[in-house]
């Protein structure tokens, strides 16, 4: 029972973010690398406040959302200058910058150490200390991550996304501001990102840069592109899918390195061949 | 100090050369971002780890073998992977998306054969003597490394401009279509550069194995270093991105002299950035 619901939370934590990155990658169709970093930027605000300034959890997650938010605008500024392959190669160079920042900023970060200590969310004198209860908050933040982004897609903005997807320059010689709102829908994904982050640092309590690399960003474009693109329920059917299929392996007793490896081996499969195969993803609506 | 850094540079420089030359043939002919490209340097590596180490052969056999290897297996996953996706004109996006998927797929494989292990070339073929030139220190597999790359350089240059073959790579540069009209067999044409392409980019990652060893994570580096190395040179264009590398080297040695070796990665990139922004065509612009 431990064991599912240890799934299940990882499973709401990650939905979290490949729903965020869906708004970006499926429905805005920019193909972003640099989510793996807004992934770590959430879970070191966490993991730095509470062990440096002791802050209380949902104070950390308020500072932590302006952070990303902040640092997602300057980002997304920058990202939104460039297009398909260049904007994927620009982001990929942000993760790599933040990953180093990640690694080398000791002062801040402990670098490869990594943080130990992150305490359960604490609201009201009541602390998340028992896993079920942890469940219940990251189930409780992955809907409303779903229902935000299903209100936000339905709105003019969200059908703006759609066809800054099928044609930026029509819609820009339409007078819209195409930077801004690509910039906007940055900042959307990369703030739930974060927030996914930060549920995942307070849940396994320890987190170090390696969580964070460039191959993480991999993983979540896997997960989007699996469960499909520009499909909310797309992205949750991925990462169920994504998150159980490398725990059967641990069902076969392999040692954790191979396990790793084999995991791996799996994602890049999986994606490979959805691509190949089923270029829209099981639920997605959108090609690649 | 000056020199040596300078010399560091020279050093670097050249690997990043050969990485962004064997990239920038690559990228010529396909069009998009090939992110399993430094995976293929990495593969040649190991492969000659391989003839070396287990199977017993002499180096220069081993690496003459290894490189035609590598070239091979380049065209291979040409020939599995992207093919099939070009001809259903998957968008260059996709192709990139499937090179991630190949990238991981060829560095979890690397892991579980030969482990995550720091792995060396080295012992069986003795390159240790050392030179100094002006207070700076160099091996002599650093001075192969310089010569390696500027040779290949130059070898390309002169069957781009004086072969048949070379003809035919320009025109297909130029536009394939056209090229295609007029009676030019494209897919086996791309197939010979990917060829080359990654036989080239196997020769990096065997000189970094004699260097400084080999891991399976490192082709993630040195394809950086060659994306970076091609866009500040200027795509589509050889001699871009020698001068690209060793710029980028350059501003990587003087600028780990300021700050520390850990940022070396975050310089390369800053500077992609930067010439992302403010000069996207390179330094040689075409």
């Amino acid at each position: 029972m431990e064991y599912l619901i240890h799934i299940a939370i990882i499973i709401s934590i990650y939905s979290i973010l490949s729903l965020g990155l869906n708004l970006i990658l499926g429905y805005t169709g920019q193909l972003s690398l640099t989510h793996a970093a807004f992934f770590g930027i959430g879970a070191y605000a966490i993991a730095i406040g509470e062990t440096k300034f002791h802050l209380n959890f949902f104070l950390a997650l308020l500072i932590g959302i302006v952070v990303a938010g902040l640092l997602a605008i300057i980002i997304g500024i920058f990202l939104g200058r460039f297009r398909r392959d260049i904007y994927a190669l620009a982001s990929l160079g942000t993760n790599v910058i933040l990953f180093s920042i990640f690694l080398n900023w000791t002062n801040l970060t402990r670098g490869p150490l990594g943080i130990p200590g992150i305490r359960r969310p604490e609201i009201f004198g009541f602390i998340f200390q028992s896993n079920f209860s942890f469940l219940l908050l990251c189930a409780f933040f992955s809907y409303l991550t779903y229902t935000i982004l299903h209100r936000l897609l339905k709105t003019p903005f969200g059908l703006t996304l759609k066809a800054i997807r099928e044609d930026e320059d029509v819609l820009s010689s339409f007078g819209y501001k195409v930077k801004t709102i690509k910039t906007t829908a940055f900042v959307i994904s990369a703030i739930f990102t974060a927030i996914a982050g930060r549920l995942l640092a307070s849940y396994i309590t320890f987190i170090d840069p390696s969580t964070f690399d460039f191959n993480e960003s991999i993983y979540f474009l896997s997960v989007v592109i699996i469960g499909g693109l520009a499909d909310l329920r797309g992205s949750i059917l991925g990462t169920i899918i994504l998150v159980i299929l490398p725990e059967a392996l641990r069902f076969l007793g392999l040692p954790s390195d191979l396990a790793a490896n084999l995991r791996q081996i799996l994602y890049g499969l999986a994606l490979i061949m959805m691509i190949l195969f089923r270029p829209q993803g099981f639920l997605g609506k959108y090609k690649m | 100090m000056f020199a040596q850094i300078l010399t560091n540079s020279l050093i670097a420089g050249s690997v990043y050369a050969i990485m962004a030359i064997s990239f920038s043939l690559v990228y010529s002919s396909t069009k998009f971002f090939n992110m399993a490209h430094g995976m293929i340097a990495v593969v040649g590596g190991y492969l000659v780890l391989t003839l070396t180490k287990l199977l017993g052969l002499g180096a220069i056999p081993s690496i003459i073998l290894g490189i035609i290897s590598t070239g091979l297996c380049g065209v291979i996953i040409h020939f599995i992977v992207f093919e099939p996706l070009k001809k259903r004109q998957s968008s260059s996006t996709t192709l990139l998306v499937a090179s991630l998927g190949v990238m991981i797929i060829i560095q979890a494989i690397i892991s579980i054969l030969f482990t995550s292990q720091f792995k060396t070339l080295g012992a069986n073929y003795n390159l240790g003597n050392i030179y100094t030139i002006a207070s700076a220190t160099f091996t002599e597999i650093n001075l192969v490394t310089i010569i390696s790359a500027l040779s290949i350089f130059a070898f390309l240059i002169i069957i781009f401009k004086y072969t048949r073959f070379g003809k035919i790579v320009r025109a297909l540069n130029d536009s394939e279509e056209v090229a295609t009209i007029v009676g030019i067999d494209t897919k086996k044409t791309i197939r010979y550069l990917i060829f080359i392409g990654s036989a080239i980019a196997g020769v990096a990652g065997i000189l970094t194995g004699y260097d400084t060893g080999l891991e399976p994570t490192m082709g993630m580096r040195l394809l950086l270093k060659g994306i970076v190395a091609t866009i500040i040179g200027g795509t589509n264009s050889l001699g871009g991105a020698l001068i690209g590398a060793y710029f980028l080297a350059s501003v990587e040695n003087f600028g780990i002299w300021k700050l520390s070796g850990e940022w070396k990665d975050a310089i390369a990139l800053g500077l992609l950035i930067i010439f992302l922004v403010f000069r996207p065509r390179g330094i040689i612009r075409k």
